[in-house]
């Protein structure tokens, strides 16, 4: 098992205890892991431009290509978006060869012939739940945790499902693996409103919101991310606010803490 | 040599740049960069500044401030870590800059107070002299071509400015060199010396020392018979023991000047009679001084300017978007001081996460290096002046399409905490009235902007790229399928939390793919609904005829940002 690792922008500059606790959980399991020069996935350029969305999108498939790697994402935004591109670039020729020609200037290709693969699958199929649970050192007994999957991870279903996009249970076993609780939420499929923040601020706050209290109302004590747009929302919401607050936790630090690991390794 | 003019010329550039550093140094409290700079007073924000430095300095951070004095200011070991040429280059210049001011230029100040008898003819300033200025000049060279090798595709911005400034530093030395070149090889220069020092004029008395100068010390005398006598080379050799010795060296060790000097032999006739050695003079020393006259009104400010900044962060390291950001008086002053401490050296450019869609787009304000600049711009006003709109929509977009990676920050030479300033710098557009689209259009209603776009004939030849660029809500078939159910619209979340009227949306997706259906996609490229969406698919997911209605909403949002982009752009120029 060997990917090369899209941190995105996100991770690295706001959320480094993700990327330290991705690092120490999949080296635990074995998953090596490569570093690129990787740049921007294209999400932020995709309302001003499909086609500068695309070509940042290509450029990092590119060089994956280039290594002859596979791409595994942690961030479920960062997911959607390569996985989009390839979409676009395999619907539309001339899009294709417009994108060639940027490329080219830099030397790089795409063909199409790597995958992009997000945390939880990867997690759940290639390194297994059988072989978590024979991993498992301290299980996270009596804990219920809400999952959040991350809307880019599981819709489209056509081009990014990690799952059933209407029933998911992929982050639920992989909650159960840890021997934690997982919560069974209404709102568990919602936007986190992260996306909204910039053009509606106040309707975004409300959606995070909903989903929190959502979340407390069903029984949760810890609110778990698979991507840091949502980890990085909730905190956010929560930081300035008196309302009731739940704990916030990656996916990668719950596993990471059943594994054993030490919690600093895990941005803990 | 008369000099009656560098004293004037002397005062008369230090005034300047005097004048030139204390308006430069007062824009670090007067310039408000960020919307929350406005609510403090240049004055608190000096004040803030003063207990600042009493804190560093009889605080427990002295030891931070003198480490970074160390290391980050004067050994640069954040460019070392980033670009091992350039660092070297840079190093060359400023051990090779200083010690010349120092040991040169100041001596009258330094060197004659440090040791004893220092004649700049002796050993081993000769040497000395020669080997800093080939320093600088090696340094440059390297400064240059490491940023050539570094390719971000654009033009360094303000390189004017710098560029002449870099010439006018190589003159300083070339003429320098020339100057001495000139004074190892002229017979004039021999004889004033002879008369001053060894008291006489007569031709016969000087003819072994002028045997010795001519084969050893350089001179070309256009007089002196070939081959020159050996005994009388050694009769010179003890004049110019007892007369000259004690300020005059062998110039061989000047190993730039002195092979000048015999390059320049044929010609240091003429030169004599056109008295080189005052206009040479007057050359070397007025680029000296235009160059300290200008020093503050250049990017090359930064060799003040970098250092502070560099132990104002090591007194106050906390970063802006820290758990506990330092208060607004002092970050305000700090922000100031950034645009100013800036080297341009494009570091950060290298790995900017957009630094791609810089290049797609044609856009170098998406570079932070060009976007420190134009948020100084905006700052002080001049990105609102006529005739720059078209900047100032490009600093927009290069604003808003920023990542907040913290690339740039992490690799910035000077330390400058760009994130902070990317913040301060996007505020300060909204104010301006550039807000990013999700907020500029919602501004005005959807059916105002309809109404606007209506008013322009729609130009020939747009219709052609909005299929290669929006090829879904091009194509009818994508969206003709609709049979109106609605059920995109019963699982938006966007629309279960418009409750309110004043943050609601005014259409529902179901709405927006009926106006495609209609044809009338232009009263949807403003509704709000459209740039409200989350993104979350749920419609696409759940629509049972397979129409992309999130995809659709992104391509309207490109086509929106163009299409009333420039509805727009004509609004305010009218
Ligand atoms: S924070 Fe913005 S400007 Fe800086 S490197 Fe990242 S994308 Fe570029
Ligand atoms: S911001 Fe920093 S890295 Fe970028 S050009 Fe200026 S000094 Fe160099
Ligand atoms: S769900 Fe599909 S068919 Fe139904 S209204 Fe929405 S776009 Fe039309
Ligand atoms: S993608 Fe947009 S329009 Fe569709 S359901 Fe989500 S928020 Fe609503």
């Amino acid at each position: 098992m060997k990917y090369a690792l899209f941190l995105g922008c996100k991770i690295p500059s706001q959320l480094p205890a993700y990327e330290a606790s991705t690092r120490a959980v999949l080296g635990h399991l074995g998953v090596t892991l490569v570093d690129l020069r990787f740049d921007c996935c294209g999400y932020p350029a995709r309302s001003y431009s499909r086609d500068a969305f695309v070509v940042a999108a290509a450029r990092n498939l590119a060089l994956a290509e280039r290594a002859g790697l596979d791409l595994l994402t942690p961030c479920s935004c960062c997911f959607g978006s390569l996985r989009h591109a390839i979409r676009f670039l395999s619907e539309d020729a001339e899009l294709r060869a417009r994108v060639a020609q940027t490329l080219a200037a830099e030397g790089l290709t795409w063909s199409g012939s790597i995958g992009v693969e997000h945390l939880l699958p990867l997690l759940a199929r290639e390194v297994g739940v059988a072989a978590l649970a024979a991993a498992v050192r301290v299980p996270r007994s009596g804990l219920r945790v809400a999952a959040q999957y991350g809307c880019h991870a599981l819709r489209p279903s056509d081009v990014s499902g990690i799952d059933n996009p209407i029933a998911p249970t992929m982050f639920e076993t992989l909650i159960r693996v840890t021997g934690a609780t997982p919560v069974d939420w209404p709102r568990r499929l919602d936007c986190c409103g992260d996306p909204l923040h910039e053009a509606n601020a106040p309707l975004a706050g409300h959606m995070t919101r909903a989903k929190i209290t959502d979340a407390l109302e069903s029984g949760a004590q810890a609110l778990c991310s698979a991507c840091p747009h949502c980890q990085l929302r909730f905190d956010a919401v929560q930081a300035g606010s008196t309302d009731p607050a739940i704990q916030t936790l990656l996916y990668t630090q719950l596993l990471g803490l059943a594994l054993g690991l030490p919690a600093k390794s895990l941005g803990l | 040599m008369s000099t009656a003019l560098f004293h004037p010329a002397l005062y008369a550039s230090l005034a300047l740049c005097a004048l030139g550093l204390a308006w430069r140094m007062s824009a670090w409290f007067r310039v408000r960069v960020g919307p929350d700079a406005c609510t403090v007073t240049p004055w608190q924000r000096m004040v803030a500044a003063l207990r600042g430095v009493a804190v560093a300095l009889f605080g427990r951070r002295l030891f931070r401030v003198l480490g970074a004095l160390v290391l980050d200011a004067l050994l640069l070991r954040r460019l070392y870590a980033n670009a091992k040429l350039r660092w070297l280059g840079h190093q060359l210049i400023l051990v090779g800059f200083t010690l010349l001011l120092l040991m040169h230029a100041l001596a009258a100040l330094v060197s004659e107070k440090l040791f004893q008898g220092y004649q700049p003819t002796l050993e081993p300033y000769l040497f000395l002299r020669n080997l800093f200025g080939v320093m600088v000049l090696v340094g440059v060279g390297l400064l240059w071509f490491g940023r050539r090798r570094e390719r971000s595709g654009f033009a360094q911005a303000r390189a004017f400015l710098g560029a002449a400034f870099v010439a006018l530093l190589g003159f300083v030395l070339v003429s320098g060199f020339l100057l001495e070149a000139h004074k190892i090889a002229s017979p004039r220069a021999f004889y004033r010396m002879t008369e001053q020092y060894a008291g006489t004029t007569d031709a016969e008395q000087l003819k072994p020392l002028r045997a010795l100068w001519a084969s050893e010390f350089g001179v070309a005398f256009a007089d002196l018979q070939q081959p020159i006598a050996a005994d009388l080379v050694e009769r010179g050799r003890e004049l110019q023991r007892d007369a000259c010795a004690s300020c005059h060296a062998k110039p061989a060790s000047a190993f730039v000047s002195y092979p000048l000097a015999r390059l320049l032999a044929p010609v240091t006739g003429l030169m004599d009679a056109a008295g080189a050695d005052t206009w040479l003079w007057y050359l070397h020393v007025f680029a000296c001084l235009l160059g300290l006259a200008s020093l503050p009104f250049t990017r090359f400010f930064h060799v003040l300017a970098a250092p502070i900044s560099l132990l104002v962060d090591a007194a106050a390291p906390q970063r802006a978007l820290s758990a506990q950001p330092y208060a607004i008086e002092a970050r305000a002053s700090q922000r100031a001081l950034a645009l100013d401490a800036c080297v341009r050296c494009g570091i950060c450019d290298e790995r900017c996460s957009v630094a791609l869609l810089a290049r797609y787009l044609g856009n170098p304000d998406l570079l932070p290096s060009h976007k420190l600049i134009a948020t100084g711009a905006l700052a002080k006003g001049r990105l609102l002046r006529s005739g720059e709109e078209e900047h100032a929509l490009r600093a927009a977009e290069g604003a808003f399409l920023c990542t907040d990676c913290g690339r740039c920050t992490s690799r910035c030479p000077v330390g400058l905490d760009l994130e902070d300033l990317w913040q301060a710098g996007r505020g300060d557009l909204a104010v301006a009235g550039l807000a990013p689209p999700a907020q500029w259009v919602q501004a005005r209603p959807a059916l105002a902007w309809a109404e606007s776009l209506e008013a322009v004939p729609r130009q020939h030849g747009l219709a052609a790229p909005d299929a290669a660029f929006a090829p879904l809500s091009a194509d009818r078939r994508s969206f003709s399928r609709c049979v109106q159910c609605q059920t995109c619209t019963n699982v938006c979340p966007v629309v279960a939390h418009s409750t309110d009227a004043e943050h609601g949306i005014d259409l529902t997706p179901q709405k927006v793919m009926n106006l495609l259906r209609l044809g009338l996609s232009d009263l949807a490229l403003g509704s709000r609904m459209v740039w409200d969406c989350a993104s979350c698919y749920q419609c696409q997911e759940s629509c049972p005829e397979g129409v992309r209605v999130a995809d659709i909403i992104y391509e309207l949002r490109a086509l929106a940002v163009r299409r009333l982009g420039s509805v727009r752009s004509r609004r305010q120029a009218a």
